[in-house]
C-alpha cells in the first residue's frame, strides 16, 4: 500500500510539474504542428501498418499458455453462476475465443463483437434462444412433453418475451445454459445504456452465462451497482495479453493520416473533377468566399443563391439545392449557423486545404 | 481440452469474416456425456470423499458442493432478510386492507358506469365521496442510499401482499423513462396483472379486467421500488392517469423512497402531490442488516467463515467504498466459490496441514482427523457464541456486529496472549477513560466497550441481559451452566438490594450508599469477569485452531480482485510496467527510461507521463522515433531530447526500422491508447494535441 501511495504521490507531482511547464508556455502554444513531421505516402503508411513487425513474440505466446492453466478455473467460476470480466492491455479476443472452444465445448457459445459499429441484440436474443431450444430439444428427448410443441417462432417474438424464455425454468436438476462472449462489451456498438441493460438482462437469465471483455479504463462507468452486483455479477480477471488491437483498432483513422491535409485534398479534388462545371463553379463561389471571409462562420445560402444567380451557375433554387446534396454527400460541404441564426454554408477544410484544392480544380 | 496439445499459434489466427460480423455462432453445444451426468448424481455431497480420478467429475463435485453450500447460504440470508421486515411488511399489509376497504365504501357504481370503458369523472356518487379521489400511498423509506440493497425487499413485499391476496405490480424506476413513457409503464403494469403482452396498452382494458374476472373483491397493489429515480414527467402522468380511474380501479400505490418525504415534493408538482393521500412506513437500516446477515450467516450456520484480513477487507467495502449489502453477499459467494476450490486442494494436501503438522503426531494421521474435524467444529461454535454474548452486551453501546467481528479477528492475540486479562482489560478501560476525556472515543476497542457497559449495567439490565445469553448458549454445556449460576447469583442479589434500598430511602448513611454500590458492583463485575473469561478461553487467535483452513478463508487478494476490478489503475500499469507481465530478458535491464526492444504503446505511455494534459502529437512522435531508431546497444543511453525531423539515414543503423515503419507504429500505438481510453483524439480547435485522460495509477 505505501509503496503505492508514494507512486500516487510521485505521479502527482510529475503532473503538476508539466501542468505549469504547459501553462507558462501557453503563450507560445502551437510550438510545433503535426504537418511538420515529413510523413510517407498514405497508402505506403497503410501496408506499413498491416505489416508491423511483432515484438516479444514469443513472450506474448508464453503468457497466453499460462492463462491456459487458468481454463478449469474459469468455467468453475462460470458454472457457479458469475460472469467472467476480463480486462488487461492487449487484445482479449483471441484468448476468450481459445478458451471458448477449448474449454466451452459442452455449451453453445454466441460470439458478439462489441468492437464494430452496431450490434442487433434483438438478433442476438433471438439465436440465442434458438439455441436454448435446441440444447433444450436434445437433453430432454425422454421428456419431451414438457415443451410446447407448436411454439411462436423466436423471431417473431418481443425481447421481454424473449428474455423470459431465457430465464424461464426449463430443468430443474441439470444444468443447462448458453454462452454468450463479448468481444469488448464497452465497444462502440454497445456503448448505449439502453443497450447496456439489455446486455445486463440477458447475462441474468438462468440459462445464459456470459464472458466480457472490455479495454476501456473507465469501462465500469457503463453500469450501475444494480447491473454490477445483481445482473451481470462480474467476476474480475486480469488477463494482460498485450496483443495488438487489430481487428479492435480497425475502425480508427490512422492519426498520421487523415489530419494530413493532403489525402483529403486529393480525395475532394477527385470528387469534384467528376462533377459538372456548373457544380465545380458553384464550389469555387463557396471556397472563394471562405477564403476572403475566414473568420465568418460561412456563406448564407441565399447570398449563394444570389452570386450565382448572376454568374448563370444555377438558374434555379432547385438546381441549387441538387449541387449541395451533392456536395454534402461527399462531406465536401457542411452547414453550421452564425450569431444571426441563419444557416449558413462552409468547406470543411483549412484555409491551406482550400487554397491548394482551389488551384487544383482550377487547373 | 488438453492445452499441450494447442500449438500457441493457433490462438492467434481468428477467421476473418466473422470478425466483421456484429455476432455469430462460435459453435453449438456438444451432445452430453451420459457418463457425467452419472457420476454427478452418485456423488455424496460431503467433501472427504472426494476420491474422483477424472478432473470432469472432479469439476462436477466441486459444482455440487458449491451450490448446496452457496443456496443453504443464500436461503439463510433471505429468511434473516424478510424476517427483519416481517413487522413493516405486516403493517403494509393492514393498510393497504383498510385503504382498498376505503375505496369501496364510497363507490357504489350502477351496472353501465362499471362496464362502460371510460373513468367515471363527474359522477354524482364521486362528488359526494370528494375525498376518496385521492390515490391511497404508502412511502416506504429505505433509509438507504444504494437501492440495489433494497431490489430483494420490494419483490418480497410483493410476494407478502400477494400471498395476503393482493394483485401486485412491480414495477422500477427503469420502466418509468421519458422515452417509452406513459405508455411503457402501463404495459409493464398489464403485462403484470393480465400475465399477457398487449401491444395496444390502455386503461379500460385493466378496468374491464378487474370488473369482469370478479377479481374485484382484492386490491391492486403498485410498487415502485426506488421513486427518486423515475423519469418526473412519466410518473406525473401515470399517477394522474391512476387518479381518474382510482374509483373503478381501487388501485394502492407503494413506493419506495431512499432519502426524505420531501423527495417526493421534489419530483411531483404540488397539484400531483395533492392526489396522493400518503402513509410512511419505515425499514430497518442498512447497518441492521448486516449484522443481521453476519450473525445468520457467520455465526450461527456451520458452513464456513471468514479469516481476519477478508472480514476487514469487506467491513471496508461496506462502509467506506460501496456501501452495499449486495456486495457483501456477492463477497460471500464468490467466497464459497474460492473455498471450494481451496478447500480442494487442502483437502489434497491435507495432511501437510501446517497447523495440523503443529498439533498432531505425523503417524496419527486418519483418527486425528475425524476427531480433528469435531473439535473444531465444536470450538467454532464456542467461539461464535461467545462473540454474540460480546455483541448482546455492545448492544447497549449500538457497537455493530460488523465491527465487533472484525475487531475479534483482529486483535486475537492480544486477548488470549496476555495471561492477566483482566489486567491488560482494566488498564484498558483506565485509558480509554483518559481518551475518552480527551474526546478520541475511536481509540478504544470495542470489546473493551462492551466489558465496560457489562460493568456500568444497572441489575436489572444485567439480569436481562443473562436471560438473553441463557438462549444463546443453549446447546453449549460449557457456557450455559456459568449463565445459570449466574442468573441465579442475580436473582438473589436482586432480592436483597431492594431491601438495602428501603432501609437507605429511611436513613440515608453513608455506608449504606457505599454497601450498596458494592452490591451493586459485585453483581455486574462477576458478569465482566464471566465475559472477560469467555472471551479469554474461547477467542483464540484462529491460526492456532487445527483444520483453520478449512473453514476460516483468508485468501483476500484473490476475492478482492475478483469482486472489485480496478481497470484504471491496472490497465495503465500493464503498460508502465510491461517487462513485468512478458519476462522478456531484453527489457527489464532498464531503469525505468523506454528501450527500443519494449512494447511500443509502452513506449509511447511512458512517454506520455513526461507531458501535461495535452500531448504536442510533433514532439511526442520525434521522441518515440528518437528511441525506437536507437540500436539496441546504445539503449542504456538517454535519447537526444529533440532530434531533428530531418528523413534519418538507415544504412548505418541496420536494425532500425524506416520511416513508413515508425510512422505506422505511432499510429497503432496512438490507436491502442485510444482504445484503452487514455487518450482523446485531437479536436479541432487543437488538431496538434492529443489530451491526456488520465493521471497516476
Amino acid at each position: 500500500m505505501e509503496s503505492n501511495d508514494v507512486e500516487e504521490e510521485e505521479f502527482g507531482f510529475s503532473r503538476n510539474y508539466f501542468l505549469a511547464k504547459e501553462l507558462r508556455g501557453s503563450g507560445k502554444k502551437s510550438a510545433r504542428k503535426l504537418s511538420e513531421i515529413n510523413l510517407v505516402d498514405e497508402q505506403e503508411l497503410r501496408e506499413a501498418y498491416a505489416n508491423i513487425e511483432p515484438k516479444h513474440e514469443k513472450e506474448i505466446n508464453d503468457l497466453l499458455n499460462t492463462y491456459k492453466n487458468s481454463y478449469s478455473e474459469w468455467v468453475f467460476v462460470l458454472r457457479c453462476g458469475f460472469a467472467l470480466l476480463m480486462y488487461g492491455f492487449g487484445s482479449k479476443k483471441a484468448l476468450m475465443e481459445d478458451f471458448a472452444s477449448t474449454a466451452l465445448r459442452d455449451y453453445s457459445v454466441v460470439v458478439i463483437n462489441g468492437y464494430l459499429q452496431s450490434v442487433n441484440l434483438k438478433q442476438v436474443a433471438v439465436t440465442l434462444a434458438e439455441l436454448l431450444w435446441d440444447q433444450l430439444k436434445t437433453q430432454r428427448k425422454s421428456t419431451l412433453a414438457n415443451l410446447p410443441k407448436n411454439q411462436q417462432p423466436f423471431h417473431t417474438r418481443s425481447m421481454d418475451d424473449l428474455i423470459s424464455f431465457l430465464d424461464g425454468p426449463h430443468l430443474e436438476d441439470d444444468e443447462c445454459f448458453v454462452c454468450v462472449l463479448v468481444n469488448n462489451i464497452d465497444g462502440p456498438g454497445l456503448r448505449d445504456s439502453e443497450t447496456q441493460q439489455y446486455l445486463a438482462r440477458l447475462a441474468a437469465c438462468s440459462h445464459v452465462r456470459m464472458v466480457a471483455s472490455i479495454d476501456h479504463v473507465n469501462a465500469p462507468l457503463l453500469w450501475d451497482k444494480k447491473m454490477v452486483h445483481t445482473q451481470f455479477n462480474w467476476y474480475w480477471y486480469h488477463v494482460p495479453t498485450y496483443a495488438p488491437y487489430k481487428v479492435e483498432g480497425m475502425f480508427f483513422p490512422l492519426i498520421l493520416a487523415h489530419t494530413g491535409s493532403a489525402q483529403t485534398v486529393k480525395t475532394a479534388s477527385i470528387v469534384l473533377q467528376s462533377l459538372t462545371p456548373n457544380a465545380q463553379s458553384v464550389f469555387k463561389v463557396l471556397a472563394d468566399h471562405q477564403l476572403a471571409h475566414p473568420n465568418e462562420e460561412g456563406m448564407p445560402f441565399n447570398n449563394l443563391y444570389t452570386i450565382c444567380r448572376e454568374r448563370f451557375l444555377v438558374s434555379s433554387q432547385i438546381t441549387l439545392n441538387a449541387h449541395l446534396t451533392e456536395f454534402k454527400d461527399h462531406e465536401l460541404v457542411k452547414t453550421r449557423r452564425n450569431s444571426d441564426g441563419e444557416d449558413c454554408l462552409y468547406v470543411p477544410l483549412t484555409t491551406e486545404a482550400l487554397e491548394k484544392l482551389v488551384q487544383e480544380i482550377s487547373q | 481440452m488438453d492445452p499441450a496439445v494447442d500449438a500457441p499459434s493457433s490462438l492467434l489466427i481468428p477467421t476473418a469474416e466473422n470478425n466483421l460480423q456484429p455476432f455469430f455462432v462460435l459453435h453449438k453445444a456438444s451432445p452430453p456425456r451420459k457418463s457425467a451426468a452419472k457420476t454427478r448424481r452418485r456423488i455424496d455431497l460431503s467433501p472427504k470423499t472426494s476420491d474422483s480420478s477424472t478432473e470432469e467429475s472432479d469439476d462436477n463435485l466441486r459444482l455440487e458442493t458449491f451450490n448446496f453450500l452457496w443456496s443453504n447460504t443464500e436461503s439463510i440470508i433471505k429468511d434473516v432478510l424478510k424476517n427483519l421486515n416481517a413487522n413493516v411488511f405486516d403493517e403494509i399489509d393492514k393498510w393497504v386492507h383498510v385503504s382498498f376497504d376505503a375505496i369501496r365504501a364510497c363507490r357504489k357504481l350502477d351496472c353501465f358506469s362499471a362496464t362502460s370503458p371510460y373513468p367515471i369523472l363527474n359522477s354524482a356518487s364521486i362528488a359526494a365521496a370528494g375525498a376518496s379521489r385521492q390515490i391511497f400511498t404508502g412511502l416506504l423509506f429505505t433509509k438507504n442510499m444504494e437501492f440495489v440493497d433494497d431490489i430483494l425487499t420490494f419483490a418480497d413485499l410483493g410476494v407478502h401482499l400477494r400471498s395476503n391476496g393482493c394483485y401486485v405490480a412491480n414495477l422500477t424506476s427503469l420502466d418509468f423513462s421519458a422515452k417509452s413513457g406513459v405508455g411503457g409503464c402501463l404495459k409493464i403494469l398489464l403485462r403484470q396483472f393480465l400475465m399477457v403482452g398487449i401491444d395496444a396498452p390502455d386503461m379500460s382494458i385493466l378496468a374491464s379486467w378487474y370488473t369482469e374476472q370478479e377479481n374485484n373483491e382484492n386490491p391492486l397493489v403498485v410498487i415502485i421500488d426506488d421513486v427518486e429515480r423515475c423519469c418526473a414527467s412519466v410518473l406525473a402522468d401515470f399517477i394522474i392517469m391512476l387518479r381518474e380511474w382510482v374509483v373503478k380501479i381501487p388501485i394502492v400505490l407503494i413506493l419506495g423512497v431512499a432519502t426524505s418525504f420531501d423527495a417526493l415534493r421534489n419530483i411531483l408538482c404540488s397539484n400531483v402531490c395533492s392526489y396522493l393521500s400518503v402513509r410512511e412506513f419505515t425499514l430497518g437500516t442498512p447497518a441492521e442488516r448486516m449484522d443481521a446477515v453476519i450473525e445468520a450467516v457467520l455465526l450461527r450456520s456451520e458452513s464456513f467463515s471468514i479469516g481476519k484480513q477478508v472480514s476487514t477487507f469487506l467491513r471496508n467495502c461496506f462502509l467506506r467504498h460501496d456501501g452495499t449489502l449486495t456486495l457483501f453477499i456477492r463477497a460471500l459467494k464468490g467466497f464459497d466459490g474460492e473455498s471450494i476450490l481451496l478447500r480442494d486442494i487442502v483437502l489434497k494436501r491435507a495432511l501437510n496441514l501446517p497447523s495440523l503438522q503443529r498439533f498432531c503426531q505425523p503417524s496419527a494421521k486418519l483418527v486425528d482427523w475425524a476427531s480433528g474435524l469435531s473439535e473444531l467444529k465444536r470450538l467454532r461454535k464456542l467461539w461464535s457464541s461467545t462473540l454474540l454474548c460480546l455483541y448482546e452486551a455492545g448492544k447497549y453501546q449500538k457497537i455493530s456486529l460488523l465491527d465487533l467481528y472484525c475487531e475479534i479477528l483482529e486483535h486475537d492475540l492480544c486477548y488470549s496472549g496476555a495471561s492477566d486479562h483482566t489486567q491488560l482489560a482494566k488498564d484498558n478501560i483506565v485509558s480509554s477513560h483518559k481518551n475518552h476525556l480527551h474526546g478520541c472515543l475511536q481509540r478504544e476497542g470495542y470489546v473493551v466497550r462492551a466489558f465496560r457497559m457489562v460493568r456500568d449495567l444497572p441489575a436489572v439490565e444485567l439480569c436481562k441481559l443473562l436471560s438473553r445469553w441463557e438462549l444463546l448458549t443453549r446447546g453449549i454445556k460449557e457456557i450455559h451452566e456459568k449463565v445459570k449460576e449466574l442468573q441465579t447469583l442475580m436473582k438473589f442479589e436482586e432480592n436483597r438490594p431492594k431491601r438495602d434500598l428501603k432501609e437507605a430511602s429511611k436513613k440515608p448513611t453513608a455506608r449504606n450508599l457505599i454497601n450498596e454500590k458494592t452490591d451493586k458492583t459485585t453483581g455486574s463485575e462477576k458478569v465482566a469477569t464471566f465475559l472477560q473469561g469467555m472471551v479469554r478461553q474461547y477467542i483464540q487467535p484462529v491460526e492456532s485452531i487445527p483444520y483453520n483452513e478449512i473453514v476460516f478463508f483468508n485468501n483476500v487478494d484473490k476475492l478482492q480482485t475478483a469482486l472489485i476490478g480496478d481497470p484504471r489503475r491496472r490497465i495503465q500499469a500493464d503498460l508502465l510496467e510491461s517487462d513485468k507481465f512478458l519476462r522478456c530478458s531484453c527489457c527489464s535491464k532498464n531503469s525505468g527510461a523506454p528501450i527500443p526492444s519494449m512494447h511500443d504503446t509502452s513506449i509511447m505511455y511512458s512517454l506520455a507521463q513526461e507531458h501535461g494534459d495535452l500531448i504536442n502529437l510533433h514532439e511526442w512522435f520525434h521522441s518515440f522515433k528518437s528511441i525506437v531508431s536507437l540500436p539496441p546497444l546504445q539503449a542504456k543511453k538517454r535519447p537526444r531530447p529533440s532530434p531533428s525531423p530531418k528523413k534519418r539515414k538507415d544504412s548505418n543503423e541496420p536494425q532500425s526500422r524506416n520511416d513508413a515503419q515508425i510512422q505506422a507504429a505511432f499510429c497503432r500505438a496512438v490507436t491502442e491508447l485510444q482504445i484503452t481510453g487514455l487518450l482523446r483524439m485531437p479536436s479541432k480547435r487543437r488538431p496538434d494535441y492529443v489530451q491526456r485522460v488520465a493521471f497516476g495509477l
